[in-house]
C-alpha cells in the first residue's frame, strides 16, 4: 500500500518540479537545495554557510543511497547537491547524471588527504569531492562477550545466536559472506552469489535485529550483545561507554566514501560549489567530525582533532589499514535482494 | 456524482494505472524505467529464476502477512467491540470526551509511538525492569523483536480504526429494540445474537476492512518491532523501490495483491448477495 502512495508522491513531485524551472531561475543566486543523508550534516555548518555567503539552504534528507536514486530517477531536478557513496557516484557518472565540477572554484580541495582523492570511482575528482569516510566492522559489548571476535565467521560461529544486530543492507550482508570465504566483495556473479547464499543460510537465522538507521539502539537497550555496523555508529557507542569495542573484520573489511556531487541540470551550481569549498575549510570540517565521528578525509582538519577524537578506534582504526570500496553493480542489486529474501522469507 | 468520479480518477485510477504500466516495464542499471513490454516481473513472482520451477518465496511472505493481519483483526474485534459499545452507550455528554481519549494518541507521530513501544518492550526496558523489580520474574523476558511484538504494534496502531466505525453503529442503535427483545423473553445472549449483532454488523464489517487491509501492507512496524528478520509483503515491496532498484518488480507485486483482493472481495460480496 505504501508503495502506491510513494509512487503517487513521486509522480506529483515530478509534475511540480517540471512546472517550476522559471521560478527557480529567478532565485538562482541565493539558494542551495541540499539533498543529504539524515544525521550527517550538522545544523551549525548549514547556519555558518548561510551567514558567510548569504545563501539560504533548503535541506531534504534520505536514509540510503538507493532512496536518493529513487527520487532522482523520479525526475526531481530541483536538487543542487547530493551526498552519494562511492559506488553510487560511479553509477551516476556512468549514467551521465552528474555535473562536472570546476575545481578552480573549490580551492580548499587541496586540504584533502591525497589518500581519499582520485579514487577508482571518480579517478580525476571530476564529479565528486569526499565528505566523510567510514568502514563497516564488528562492535562488541565486552561486558557480555568476553572473548575477542575478529572475523565475520566468529560473529556467526553459533555462539551468539539471536544476540546479533546487523545492517539491513543487502549489498553489505552479501559482501561479508563473500569475504568470509575469500571472495572479493565486488565479484558479484551468479556462481559467487550461490556460494554466498550457502554461507548466509547458516548465518541469517542467528540474527536478531536488522537495522541500518540506528543499529546502536538495540545494543544500548541490551537486546543484543554484538553486531556488524557502520563505524560512525560504533564510534558513538564508544564515546558513550568504552565497553563497546570496534574491530575491522580480519576476513575482509571495506570502507565507504560518502561524497558531495552536483546532479545534472542543478539550478544553483555555483551555490553548490561554494558549499563544497566551505565545508573543506579545516575549522568547518572539524565541526562535522565533532558531531558525526566518522573518518575525516580532510588532512588539515585532522591536525585540529583532539587526542580523544583521534584515539576512538572506530573513527580512526589503528594502523590506518588500506580498505577496499564497493563498485557499482547495476542490475545485480536485484539478484542480491533475491538471495536475502529467499533466506529471510522462509 | 462528478466530484466522486474526479476523486476516483485522481486517487485510484491514475495511481493504479501508473502501477499497471510500470509492472510490465523493465529497468536500466540505475533503476530507471525502460518502457518495453515484458511479462518477466509477474513470472518472477511465481517462478524461481534460479531453478526455473514454481517458487514459494513470495507466496510464503504473503501468507505470513495475511496471518499477521488476520490475527490483528481478530484481537481488534475482541478488544474493540466492548469499548465501542461502552462509549456508544455512555451518557451523550460524555461520549465525545471518551472518543477523544481513543484518538489522542493519533496526535503524535506514528513513529514516535512505535519507538515508545520499543522502550517499553526491550530487554532492559520499562516492562522487564518493572517485572524484575517486583520479583515476578528473575530473568528478563524476550519481548521485542519477536512476532508477538509485531502483533502488539499492529493492534495498538489499528484498534481505533475498528472502534470508530463500530461506535457509529452502536450509537445509532435504537434502545427500544433491545428493550423489546428483553420484554419478549430473550436473554442477554440471545438479544446480543439476534438483535444487537445484526444491527451493528455494518460497523463491524467496515472496521474489519479498515484494520485488515492496511495491516497487510504495513511495513514500518514489522521492521522496527520485529527486527525485520521475517519480512512482510509490505517490506518486500518497499525493498524493491529503496534497495533493489527494481520499481517494475515492486509494481508487479503491488498489482498482484490488488488483483487478489479485488477477486476475494467480489467473491465475498456475491456470497452475501446469495444469502
Amino acid at each position: 500500500m505504501k508503495s502506491i502512495r510513494l509512487l503517487l508522491a513521486f509522480a506529483l513531485i515530478g509534475l511540480v518540479a517540471s512546472s517550476l524551472p522559471a521560478q527557480a531561475q529567478q532565485k538562482k543566486k541565493s539558494v542551495l537545495n541540499l539533498f543529504c543523508w539524515s544525521e550527517y550534516v550538522p545544523q551549525e555548518v548549514i547556519d555558518g554557510f548561510t551567514k558567510e555567503t548569504g545563501i539560504k539552504v533548503n535541506v531534504e534528507n534520505y536514509a540510503s543511497n538507493e532512496q536518493m536514486l529513487a527520487k532522482l530517477n523520479a525526475g526531481a531536478s530541483k536538487y543542487d547537491l547530493v551526498q552519494p557513496s562511492e559506488y553510487t557516484v560511479e553509477g551516476l557518472i556512468k549514467a551521465g547524471k552528474l555535473e562536472e565540477l570546476n575545481l578552480g572554484n573549490i580551492p580548499n580541495f587541496k586540504n584533502l588527504d591525497p589518500k581519499y582523492t582520485k579514487m577508482p570511482h571518480d579517478p580525476e575528482n571530476k564529479y565528486s569531492v569526499p565528505w566523510m569516510v567510514g568502514s563497516v566492522g564488528i562492535v562488541v559489548n565486552t561486558t557480555k562477550v568476553k572473548e575477542p571476535v575478529k572475523t565475520y565467521k566468529e560473529v556467526f560461529s553459533g555462539k551468539y545466536k539471536k544476540r546479533i544486530v546487523i545492517l539491513d543492507d543487502h549489498r553489505e550482508i552479501v559482501s561479508w559472506a563473500l569475504n568470509s570465504i575469500g571472495i572479493p566483495a565486488n565479484d558479484i556473479t551468479p556462481e559467487n552469489l550461490e556460494k554466498a547464499k550457502a554461507v548466509l543460510k547458516d548465518w541469517l537465522p542467528q540474527v536478531k535485529v536488522y537495522d541500518s538507521d540506528s543499529p546502536k539502539t538495540a545494543l544500548l537497550n541490551g537486546d543484543v550483545d554484538l553486531g556488524i555496523v557502520w563505524s560512525g555508529e560504533a564510534a558513538l557507542l564508544y564515546k558513550k561507554n568504552k565497553k563497546y569495542t570496534y574491530t575491522l573484520p580480519e576476513d575482509g573489511a571495506h570502507q565507504f566514501i560518502d561524497s558531495l556531487a552536483i546532479p545534472k541540470d542543478a539550478p544553483h551550481k555555483e551555490s553548490a560549489e561554494k558549499f563544497i569549498n566551505y565545508i573543506l575549510q579545516p575549522e568547518v570540517s572539524l565541526k562535522i567530525s565533532k558531531e558525526f565521528p566518522y573518518t575525516n578525509p580532510n588532512a588539515e582538519a585532522r591536525k585540529l582533532l583532539t587526542k580523544a577524537q583521534l584515539d576512538n578506534p572506530a573513527s580512526y582504526p589503528p594502523g590506518e589499514p588500506k580498505l577496499d570500496t564497493f563498485k557499482d553493480i547495476g542490475k545485480a542489486s536485484a539478484d542480491i535482494d533475491k538471495v536475502i529474501l529467499d533466506l529471510k522469507g522462509k | 456524482m462528478t466530484p466522486m468520479l474526479l476523486w476516483l480518477v485522481a486517487f485510484v485510477v491514475i495511481p493504479t494505472g501508473i502501477l499497471l504500466v510500470y509492472s510490465f516495464c523493465q529497468r536500466d542499471e540505475l533503476g530507471q524505467i525502460i518502457y518495453t513490454f515484458s511479462w518477466e516481473n509477474y513470472r518472477r513472482i511465481f517462478i524461481d529464476s534460479d531453478t526455473g520451477e514454481f517458487g514459494t518465496t513470495y507466496l510464503t511472505v504473503f501468507v505470513r502477512s495475511v496471518e499477521y493481519a488476520g490475527l490483528t483483526t481478530v484481537i481488534c474485534v475482541v478488544m474493540g467491540y466492548p469499548v465501542a459499545w461502552f462509549i456508544g452507550r455512555a451518557p451523550e455528554n460524555r461520549r465525545n470526551f471518551l472518543l477523544m481519549l481513543v484518538m489522542i494518541p493519533f496526535w503524535t507521530s506514528f513513529l514516535v509511538r512505535t519507538y515508545a513501544w520499543i522502550t517499553i518492550l526491550s530487554t532492559e526496558g520499562l516492562l522487564n525492569s518493572f517485572l524484575q523489580y517486583t520479583k515476578l520474574i528473575s530473568e528478563p523476558f524476550e519481548m521485542l523483536y519477536t512476532p508477538g511484538a509485531v502483533i502488539v504494534g499492529l493492534v495498538y496502531s489499528y484498534l481505533p480504526f475498528f472502534i470508530l466505525p463500530v461506535y457509529g453503529s452502536v450509537e445509532k442503535l435504537d434502545n427500544s429494540l433491545v428493550e423489546a427483545a428483553f420484554d419478549l423473553g430473550a436473554g442477554p445472549v440471545r438479544t446480543f445474537q439476534r438483535v444487537i449483532l445484526p444491527l451493528t454488523r455494518p460497523g463491524i464489517m467496515a472496521g474489519i476492512l479498515l484494520v485488515f487491509i492496511p495491516a497487510i501492507g504495513m511495513f514500518a512496524i514489522s521492521e522496527l518491532m520485529g527486527g525485520n528478520s521475517q519480512p512482510t509483503i509490505g517490506e518486500v515491496i518497499q525493498d524493491q523501490f529503496l534497495q533493489a532498484r527494481d520499481w517494475p518488480f515492486g509494481a508487479a507485486l503491488g498489482m498482484t495483491i490488488v488483483v487478489l483482493f479485488a477477486v476475494a472481495f467480489s467473491f465475498t460480496a456475491r456470497q452475501r448477495d446469495l444469502t
